[in-house]
């Protein structure tokens, strides 16, 4: 279980996270939902000590974060981190060199997932194929935890399915996942637990299928609610 | 397969009233071997949690049972499948009725026109 207890960080005189806590369990997806600029990106960035908050605790599987957890958790930033120059192949190879946790195998079977060619230098493939080779990059890490920002934005719909189509594979299955997103519509049958979030606090945490049981209510049924209300 | 999805509804329950659909149609047989709970998560497009619920639940309504470590089956038992069929039946009609009593409508007015509409759907 990722463990975020009252996480507060400040950039200059803004206050991002005003105490943001929330939990991510293991085989579960949770789903961080929030417009742009609510702190959604620096709370993955906390929860992987990119980014030092002032004050709060994250845990991970009850430890806070430290040199080994890296081969427990990973994060998928919303655009590579990988010299363009290279060669998918290469970039793999990179993964291989810096984790212990990197499974080649799962690699290859992504890269057939997806009909790509690891030949292919990254500067030349399209937005779409360079999200599904970003992607690739986390996924292929036997981590208990993943973490994706955005993994859906500015993708073409085909694309989308795609990846969405991932989350309902072995490939995700008995890990934890945290995503984010401004655009639940894709994902909102997909998603275990949903996360709202405004200006640094979290309005509501819930369990999208309890809702739906209990309040006949959708996950976008839920966002109106509570933003709007 | 693949099932248009609404919002509102528990998707483990869609996803069941989905296979009652195809028992009480005869797409699914008695004793019928069905997708594991990773296959279905893939052909539905859904959350592999969402597809054991499902699961679970058919479970233990006696609509699918599982044999030690053999791939799960439809119940062979023929009248679950019967009452499977009534109980769609009755719900349909259920929902007609309280649509059709809400503006008054007699029944002998009615069922004339559930006959010609019913024989005109049918023969398109």
């Amino acid at each position: 279980m990722i463990e975020l207890k009252n996480v507060t960080k400040k950039f200059g005189k803004k206050q991002v996270l005003k105490g943001v806590s929330f939990t991510a369990e293991k085989g579960k997806i949770t789903c961080l939902i929030g417009i742009n600029g609510v702190g959604k990106t620096t709370i993955m960035k906390a929860i992987m000590a990119l980014t030092p908050i002032d004050s709060g605790e994250i845990l991970i599987n009850g430890e806070t974060l430290n040199k080994g957890s890296y081969e427990k958790v990973t994060f998928i930033p919303d655009a590579i981190t990988m010299l363009p120059s290279m060669k998918i192949s290469e970039a793999f190879t990179f993964m291989a060199d810096f984790y212990n946790s990197w499974n080649m195998e799962r690699a290859k079977e992504l890269l057939n997932f997806f009909n790509l060619n690891e030949t292919d230098r990254i500067s030349e493939l399209s937005k779409g194929n360079t999200a599904k080779v970003n992607l690739i990059l986390g996924l292929a890490l036997d981590v208990d935890y993943i973490l994706m920002d955005e993994p859906f934005s500015g993708i073409d719909i085909f694309s989308r399915e795609q990846i969405a189509d991932v989350f309902t594979s072995h490939l995700i299955e008995d890990r934890g996942v945290i995503i984010t997103t401004h655009e639940i519509n894709d994902i909102e049958h997909l998603i275990d637990k949903a996360v709202l979030l405004d200006n640094g606090v979290i309005l509501k945490e819930f369990d999208t299928e309890e809702i739906r049981e209990t309040e006949g209510k959708s996950v976008v049924d839920v966002m109106r609610e509570v933003y709007r209300g | 397969m693949k099932i248009k999805f609404n919002n509102r509804d528990p998707v483990y329950v869609q996803v069941i009233r989905h296979f009652k659909e195809q028992m009480a149609t005869g797409v699914i047989e008695p004793g019928q071997e069905i997708p594991s709970r990773r296959e279905l998560a893939n052909q539905l497009k859904i959350n592999p949690n969402t597809a054991q619920r499902a699961y679970k639940e058919m479970e233990e309504e006696g609509l699918i049972f599982t044999e030690g470590n053999l791939p799960s089956r439809m119940t062979t038992d023929e009248k679950v499948f019967q009452a499977v069929r009534s109980e769609l039946i009755l719900e349909a009609v259920d929902a007609f009725v309280n649509a059709v009593r809400t503006i008054n409508v007699p029944l002998d007015e009615v069922l004339p026109i559930i006959e010609q509409k019913y024989k005109k759907e049918c023969n398109e």
